[in-house]
């Protein structure tokens, strides 16, 4: 093989990990109904905790743990709101985005500066566990009972309802798994990709995991894809600077992943958007 | 009568004691353009408002983080709600705003970092790396082994592209046949941008690295595939020990602490300032070469310098160590006795940009568009 093409590759891979994690979490989410526009929040927040942790433990997997656990947590203050408060969901998630930035912040001042000893390989188990995580959570979305619960909620909650599920729960549980993945996404960038603190570090990266969820269709699988498009895109966006110019380049992952994404869901099974994507959902009125 | 003498030595001594014991203070605001721990520009901005604040016990001072680039003033109009009379505000993209709210209020005095407006109540002032970078320069030539040095640009502005000349002068001197590599990543904080430019570099072969990014993350990367760099805006040094060679280093806390002082004894007013713009280089210590405060070079690397020997006009043969350390003092003197920008500096088309015994004018150096001999990458507005 190339040595280009196996750079890009390897840099797909662990670009990936971050991005493929988030995402599938705000697709299960997203798949029961609720919208976490908070993802970049609750990354930052797993970053933060991950590297405060592994700093004091010397542990980068007791570190990751942390990050998960704070994720969750975060994501469950999203889901009483949106959930059990019924508020708009868009404006609840854009609080925790900015929560999470600031809170990191605040609490993140004096760990700014300083290299942390034991780190992960940046290509882990973590990156492995990231697509089988996408497998498994592919064939429980579409090949078991718990998927057709999960799919339910989100096209038609008060179908589900009468058909037994207990919709709240689904969705606390969705959410906060959501939260939990996005959590150890951002763990990832502050113990392995790049092992230090730094304020703002997430810098987009959650978006750009809700942008590939929903231009994923919802797809654990296509999730997958667009996460390794973005990564080669990314790394080749720099590699090809010395052909086009910078300014164009810079847009192209972004642009591109979105594009392609956006074109070959047409047509696809369950393509559409969750029928109550967004919606609050109130047991017993219509 | 006995009422009458107290109270007239209550009186007397109230109007000898109090106003001394009690002294003036002098409230200055601070707005910074990124967050205070981005271990970076805005950071070190912030230690130099807090030396200020240790150096005059006389100082209060106020900060905003964040602040973005067109709403400034906002932010200025509530610090002089709070009871600002000086404001600094550190960013390029701050000079307008900053200028408009000059002019609403000429008793309030201002200072803006980076920008070329002034007024009579608003000062220029600025810290700037590219001796320190030419020193670094010289370094990564006598390292790389490729003959490929590294650079991760933030954006292809005239500051970068000094910055970056004058390291690629510095390679150049010591080392010919090198070329300098040079990717954008269009922003001036994004771990993962440099982390990917970085990754991008090393595929194609350069072993040595200096960027302008607001982390440590090149030095960090660089580090893991054991290869040196150098450090950029804060002490990078522990985050690679074994890797980081040397560095750039900023003292805004020389520039802040002078200009209060003189704000506070009266010499700088709200009426005299449109002159007064601060282009404090290695002379007046506002900038330091090193990986960590004191260590210009990092004792690791010295040997491996003294080792590559060149021949430099007007100094003779030295190794590159000693060649670093005299180009340093001469730059630390004022006036100085060694300017990187000195002609003749034809750019990498063979355009000569600085005729023979000539030096870049600051007005010169802050227009910059052009690229130095051996830079290869995308450039931007080259002329």
């Amino acid at each position: 093989m190339p040595e280009w093409l196996l750079t890009t590759v390897s840099r797909a891979v662990a670009v990936s990990t971050p991005l493929l994690w988030a995402a599938l979490g705000e697709i299960y989410a997203e798949r029961t109904g609720v919208v976490n526009l908070g993802v970049e929040g609750m990354m930052i927040l797993g970053a933060f905790f991950a590297f405060a942790v592994a700093q004091t433990s010397g542990n980068p997997v007791l570190g990751l743990s942390a990050a998960a656990v704070v994720g969750g947590t975060a994501a469950l203050l999203h889901a009483f709101v949106a959930v059990t408060l019924r508020a708009n969901q868009y404006v609840s998630g854009l609080a925790l985005a900015m929560l999470g930035l600031g809170l990191s912040g605040v609490l993140g001042r004096g760990y700014e500066g300083t290299p942390l000893v034991n780190t992960l390989p940046e290509i882990s188990g973590l990156t492995y566990l990231g697509f089988a995580l996408a497998v498994l959570l592919w064939f429980v979305l579409y090949h078991t009972r718990a998927g057709i619960v999960i799919r339910s909620t989100g096209e038609s909650p008060a179908a589900a309802d009468a058909l037994g599920v207990n919709v709240y729960l689904v969705r606390y549980l969705a959410v906060v798994f959501g939260g939990l993945l996005a959590g150890v996404a951002g763990g990832f960038l502050s113990v392995a990709y790049r092992p230090s603190w730094t304020e703002g570090m997430t810098a987009g990266l959650g978006w750009i995991a809700i942008a590939i969820a929903i231009f994923s269709a919802w797809d654990p699988l296509r999730a997958v894809w667009g996460a390794l498009l973005f990564g080669a895109l990314f790394h080749l966006s720099f590699r090809l600077q010395a052909l086009v110019a910078p300014e164009a380049l810079r847009m192209l992952p972004f642009a591109f992943t979105i594009l392609v994404l956006a074109v070959t869901a047409r047509g696809r099974r369950g393509q559409g958007v969750p029928e109550a994507l967004g919606l609050p959902y109130t047991s017993g009125e219509k | 009568m006995r009422w009458l003498t107290l109270f007239m030595v209550v009186a007397l001594v109230g109007i000898l004691v109090l106003p001394s014991g009690a002294q003036q203070k002098l409230k200055a605001g601070f707005i910074y353009v990124g967050p205070i721990g981005d271990y970076g520009w805005t950071h070190a901005h912030d230690v130099g408002r807090k030396k200020a604040m240790a150096k005059f016990p006389w100082l209060e001072t106020i900060y905003t983080e964040s602040v973005p680039e067109g709403q400034v003033e906002p932010f200025i109009d509530k610090m002089i709600q709070q009871g600002a009379r000086v404001i600094f505000t550190t960013s390029f993209g701050f000079m307008d705003g900053t200028l408009a709210a000059a002019k609403r209020y000429p008793n309030i005095i201002f200072a803006h970092a980076s920008g070329f407006k002034r007024n009579p109540n608003m000062a220029t002032y600025m810290a700037d790396f590219y001796q320190v970078y030419y020193l670094n320069g010289l370094m990564a030539g006598a390292l790389t082994k490729s003959n490929k040095v590294a650079y991760v640009g933030a954006f292809p502005i005239p500051e970068v592209k000094r910055h970056l000349g004058a390291f690629a002068l510095g390679v150049r001197a010591v080392n010919p046949r090198a070329t300098i590599h040079v990717r954008w990543i269009m922003e001036w904080f994004s771990p993962t941008a440099a982390k990917e430019a970085t990754e991008a570099l090393i595929a194609e072969g350069a072993d040595v690295f200096a960027f302008t990014e607001d982390s440590p993350t090149v030095v960090q990367v660089a580090a893991k595939r054991n290869l040196p760099s150098f450090a950029h805006y804060s002490p990078m040094l522990k985050f690679a020990p074994q890797h980081v060679v040397s560095g750039q280093l900023v003292h805004w806390d020389t520039i802040y602490i002078d200009f209060l002082g003189k704000v506070y004894s009266g010499r700088y007013n709200a009426e005299n300032l449109s002159n007064v713009d601060y282009w404090w280089l290695l002379a007046e210590k506002a900038v330091e070469l090193g990986g960590d405060m004191g260590v210009p070079v990092t004792p690791a690397w010295r040997a491996r310098l003294q080792a590559v020997t060149v021949n430099t006009p007007g100094l003779g043969r030295m190794n590159v160590y000693d060649l670093v350390m005299r180009r340093l003092e001469q730059m630390s003197r004022k006036p100085v006795a060694f300017d990187p920008f000195t002609g003749p500096i034809r750019d990498r088309k063979g355009v000569l940009r600085v005729p023979a015994g000539k030096t870049m004018t600051v007005g010169e150096l802050t227009s910059m568009e052009w690229a130095a001999p051996g830079i290869v990458g995308p450039w931007p507005r080259e002329p």
